[in-house]
């Protein structure tokens, strides 16, 4: 069977994925200031600094020739790995590609004006340095207060997100930890988006149009009659959603 | 310093210019000048619904294009003293305003005027942004269904963020509710939503209640704005929607089924006046 024999002969797939990443955005081209900022980084959380990967994002530095192997070096001694920059001019690029470091355009800036804006009204989070993960704690969550309506989306990248409100029908409530609702959740609600399988979904009163957890998920028309309305908690069994009265 | 409201709603067909008809003409039968914009470029219709379509020479895309001033292009309603009427062009589309050409017109009404009235185009797309970006106010106009209900929503939350006031940080537009078509007898029956879970899912105050009535396509068709049919109950019901938007309590009506009679149950008729 040539299907057979052709696939015994690749030695590799190629295969899209997306992987979490720690983007590390640079607001000083100073290498000295960079490592004295990680020093005291590292105190804090140092269950983070064990050779992970960063990206270097320069699209907020306005400098043609930046000390790129500097930084780099920087980065290595406190056991942060760069694996690619993100943005800057040619020269950047050019020396990225020199290091060895894969290079990614810049981050397509939002529109604010009312006219040019296609986009819907996504409510970003801005990912500060890394926080401590490891200590499996509170991390960068958020709160968002107020009703969630329809076509609006609110995220948390990172820990978990609260809702003090409404989740409308078509509105999307998203995190990389939990999701909790303090309020009726008529939209969709998805847990664990970077596919944290503990992440749960909490929530007052379910009427939701989708749930998800890893990537796992049910709609309404799966969910249990007899849970709507109620006060539920959300989470990843067996690769199933298991849907239970909070009591 | 005038206030501007705009009448919005995402959904076509709920009754957004009636609305903005009915409101502009009782904030003038109550004293107050008042401008009325239709921002329906393209699809003119305010003009019709005032019955001052024979009198229209200049249009809003004139003003802001600088092909005509402001006050050749207003005009003047016949029946009501302090109410003027701002048509939209028919035969332009919504790239033909611009920001900046909105602003100038309004700000230039804003001298002479207590409330500009902005009647918004469906959908959620340039016109109706443009339409909403500077006001103060929003009579966010939904029907008892559904998917005027989710439409609503979604205009509720463009306001939010993409209005002048949220660009600039200052205090929110104040957002009102106003139901239209609203049939006690068919919410009573399960056919149409019930007030409660409108204002449940939209959590916004409600400013008006306005019952489906044959006097609004009466007075659309004859283009008599329904207030001044002040014997109907829609008509009524918008002298009391312009009250509370004046700051006045009244008391909500019209929310009530109708009892209807053993005849008109037997002949199939609905409770309507």
């Amino acid at each position: 069977m040539s299907l057979n024999r052709d696939r015994a002969e690749t030695a590799f797939t190629f295969k899209g994925g997306m992987l979490p990443m720690t983007v590390m955005e640079l607001t000083s081209g100073d290498p000295e200031r960079v490592r004295a900022q990680l020093a005291g980084k590292v105190s804090q959380a140092p269950a983070f600094f064990q050779h992970t990967p960063v990206v270097l994002s320069v699209e907020r530095l306005d400098e043609p020739h930046l000390a790129l192997e500097r930084i780099c070096a920087v980065c290595r001694a406190h056991k942060l790995l760069p694996v690619a920059v993100r943005g800057g001019p040619d020269p950047v690029k050019q020396s990225a590609w020199a290091l060895g470091l894969g290079w990614f355009p810049p981050q397509e800036s939002r529109p604010k004006a009312v006219e040019a804006s296609p986009a819907e009204p996504v409510v970003e989070v801005e990912t500060e340095l890394p926080l401590p993960v490891a200590e499996g704690g509170q991390t960068g969550g958020r709160i968002h207060r107020g009703t969630v309506r329809s076509g609006q989306q609110v995220s948390a990248p990172e820990g978990d997100l609260v809702v003090i409100g409404a989740v409308n029908p078509g509105a999307e409530v998203l995190a990389a930890g939990s999701v909790h609702v303090y309020g009726p959740l008529r939209g969709r609600a998805l847990a664990g988006i970077h596919g944290d399988r503990e992440a749960g979904i909490f929530c007052h009163d379910l009427h939701a149009e989708l749930l998800s957890v890893a990537g796992t998920y049910k709609r309404l028309e799966d969910i249990d009659p007899r849970m709507l309305g109620a006060s539920v908690q959300v989470q990843l069994r067996e690769d199933q959603l298991r849907i239970s009265a909070l009591t | 310093m005038a206030k501007i409201i705009v009448v919005t709603s995402g959904k076509g067909g709920v009754g957004k210019t009636t609305s903005a008809a009915a409101i502009a003409t009782g904030l003038a039968l109550r004293g107050n000048k008042t401008v009325v914009i239709d921002f329906d470029v393209g699809l003119r219709n305010l003009d019709l619904i005032m019955g001052c379509e024979r009198r229209v020479v200049y249009d809003l895309v004139n003003v802001i294009q600088g092909e005509a001033g402001l006050n050749q292009a207003l005009i003047r309603d016949k029946r009501t003293e302090n109410l003027h009427i701002l048509p939209a062009s028919q035969t332009r589309d919504k790239d033909a305003l611009t920001l900046e050409g909105v602003e100038k017109v309004l700000n230039d009404l804003a001298e002479d005027f207590d409330y500009i009235i902005c009647d918004s185009p469906a959908g959620i797309e340039r016109g109706a942004q443009l339409a909403m970006y500077f006001a103060d106010e929003a009579v966010v106009v939904t029907n008892p269904e559904v998917s005027s209900v989710r439409d609503s929503d979604r205009i509720l939350g463009l306001l939010s963020s993409k209005s002048r006031r949220a660009e600039q940080n200052r205090e929110p537009v104040k957002e009102h509710l106003l139901i239209t078509r609203y049939n006690a007898n068919r919410v009573d029956d399960g056919d149409m939503l019930n007030l409660e879970d409108i204002r449940e899912i939209l959590a916004i105050e409600l400013i008006g209640l306005i019952p489906e009535s044959e006097a609004v396509l009466r007075a659309s068709n004859q283009g008599v704005p329904v207030v001044h049919d002040d014997n109907s109950d829609a008509g009524q019901a918008y002298l009391d929607t312009v009250a509370r938007l004046m700051g006045e309590e009244v008391p909500l009506r019209f929310h009530a089924a109708q009892k209807r009679s053993l005849i008109s149950r037997m002949f199939g008729g609905g409770g309507r006046r």
